[in-house]
């Protein structure tokens, strides 16, 4: 019996075998077991290993290598970019301009913003889920210190045009950061657009390691950042604290591999998630959250006309691993605010399922995956309510 | 969150497995009476369906839209009337549905929207007997 089809890659990625074994091997060489901060002949070795894994960071982002600084993760990197340029920028009051459909990561950092006296400008989406950069032009203020945006959203993979959003900040001198997790690696993300002060991204999301993440500050002109942590200035004093070597290895190999699929893959995992919806019109009535097109290839947020969420989540356990219309709050169990600011009801958002395919998923995965959703919607369909099809959507 | 669902009773993936007793009321002797109950805030919706004969309930059926709690309450429900006497007493509140499956505390608000429909049924029982 074959397990469940793996289609949860926008919450994280299967590790990638080749990036696990570099890891392991990073971690058993007696040579790399250094500082790399030390002076010494083994932490000058560790620092070698460092700098060619950082080197391979940067080219998937297109960043000269010094512009990288190594984090926790892409919540530790938005933090740092968010916080940290609003309170590097000067004690005065300032203003920001973000979205109601960020990841919680970013939402929570503006919201502290908030809290600290600063004004955040909370743009909104319409019901394709795009934010557009004329909205964004609207909001910029003499005060505006900082615009901070996804590229592409977890839930419904809508793309930002963030070239439009960088030309509108280059012009106002305004620093702009670009929440890129979801989207490095996935398809091309070119830190050296101008405008782009600042762009996220991490390991985990791309067939690396969870625990490592990267921030790309641009050098010239820098945008002044506050650090977040303090101590022995690793990361030209931005991320304080001694890097993990395997970490690193395991980041930058990753990225490596996912650039060098960049050339076909989002093409390849475009035409299945097209095919995978195409699949589940079996299942209609059914709606697609957000934009066809601007999207990421990989993400497919849907809902089902009379379907709970939860109900339909244990109807397909052990056959497809997929998120909920809950996708980023199961710890509180709310409806995704992401759906919300597009305008579904609660009844909808629970009713939506998001199925995320990535490097590992075949046709055959997909073809499994829309058999066993809708033979789970139909069996739940069976046993609703008279009416309840035509009024729960 | 992922499809990996840990926090199901193993009566609750049975009775949501199977879902014995959803769907239409069989025709047969007696009368059919019905009840329901719809908190679409809480996300739940319930109907059941009874055929009452000689004082008892001679067979039930529900409809359901919920969580898996919901679905197995309704579908446990069901089971137990069928063939208990209408004026048997009511038995069947949300805190035995809870207890039956072991449904945490979050689960009561939908619990109870299975026993606002239970209750609705039985009182047109008892009219019709």
């Amino acid at each position: 019996m074959k397990g469940a089809v793996y289609l949860d890659h926008a919450a994280t990625a299967p590790l990638d075998p080749r990036v696990a074994t570099a890891m392991a091997a990073c971690l058993a060489d007696p040579d790399l077991q250094a500082n790399p901060a030390s002076s010494h002949a083994a932490g000058r070795a560790a620092a070698e290993r460092l700098a060619a894994a950082r080197s391979q960071v940067a080219r998937l982002v297109n960043a000269p290598p010094e512009a990288i600084v190594l984090t926790s993760g892409a919540t530790e990197s938005v933090n740092l970019a968010v916080l940290g340029a609003v309170r590097g920028a000067g004690s005065a009051r300032r203003h920001v301009v973000t979205s109601r459909i960020e990841h919680r990561a970013g939402l929570d950092a503006c919201r502290q913003l908030e809290r600290e006296g600063h004004g955040v400008t909370w743009l909104a989406p319409g019901g394709d889920g795009l934010i557009r950069p004329d909205q964004v032009g609207a909001a910029l203020r003499e005060d505006t210190t900082l615009v901070s945006l996804m590229h592409a959203n977890n839930e419904t993979g809508v793309l930002t045009d963030i070239a439009a959003v960088a030309r509108l900040c280059e012009a106002r001198g305004i620093a702009f950061h670009v929440d890129a997790a979801q989207s490095a690696g996935k398809v091309p993300v070119d830190a050296a657009v101008p405008g782009i002060a600042l762009l996220s991204f991490c390991a985990h999301k791309l067939g690396g390691p969870k625990g490592v993440g990267a921030l790309y500050v641009r050098r010239r002109p820098r945008p002044p950042i506050q650090p977040l942590h303090h101590g022995g200035g690793q990361e030209r004093g931005l991320r304080s604290g001694t890097l993990a070597l395997h970490q690193a290895v395991g980041f930058g190999l990753a990225c490596e591999q996912a650039r060098a699929a960049l050339g076909e893959e989002p093409s390849r995992i475009r035409v299945l998630r097209e095919r995978l919806w195409g699949l589940l019109q079996a299942a209609a009535p059914a709606w697609r959250n957000g934009a066809a097109e601007p999207s990421l290839p990989g993400i497919l947020s849907v809902g089902f006309a009379g379907i709970e969420g939860e109900s339909l989540l244990l109807e397909l356990d052990g056959e497809v691993a997929a998120a909920s219309g809950a996708a980023c709050n199961s710890a509180t169990g709310e409806p995704s605010h992401v759906l919300r600011a597009l305008g579904r009801s609660d009844e909808a958002i629970q009713a939506s399922l998001r199925l995320s395919l990535g490097r590992s998923t075949t046709a055959e995965d997909v073809d499994r995956a829309a058999a066993a959703i809708v033979h789970a919607v139909a069996r739940l369909r069976a046993a609703l309510p008279v009416g309840a099809l035509e009024r729960i959507a | 969150m992922s499809a990996q669902a840990p926090r199901y009773s193993a009566r609750v993936r049975s009775l949501f497995g199977s879902l014995e007793g959803a769907g239409e009321l069989p025709a047969a002797a007696g009368a059919a009476v019905s009840g329901e109950a719809i908190a679409l805030d809480r996300l739940a919706w319930v109907q059941f369906a009874a055929r009452v004969d000689g004082g008892r309930i001679a067979d039930c059926r529900f409809r359901a839209f919920g969580c898996p709690h919901t679905l197995a309450a309704a579908s446990f429900a069901a089971a137990q009337l069928r063939g208990a006497p209408v004026d048997a007493g009511f038995a069947l509140d949300a805190g035995r549905l809870a207890r039956e499956l072991e449904a945490p505390a979050e689960k009561m608000g939908r619990l109870l929207v299975v026993e606002d429909a239970l209750r609705d049924l039985l009182e047109g029982a008892r009219r019709v007997q």
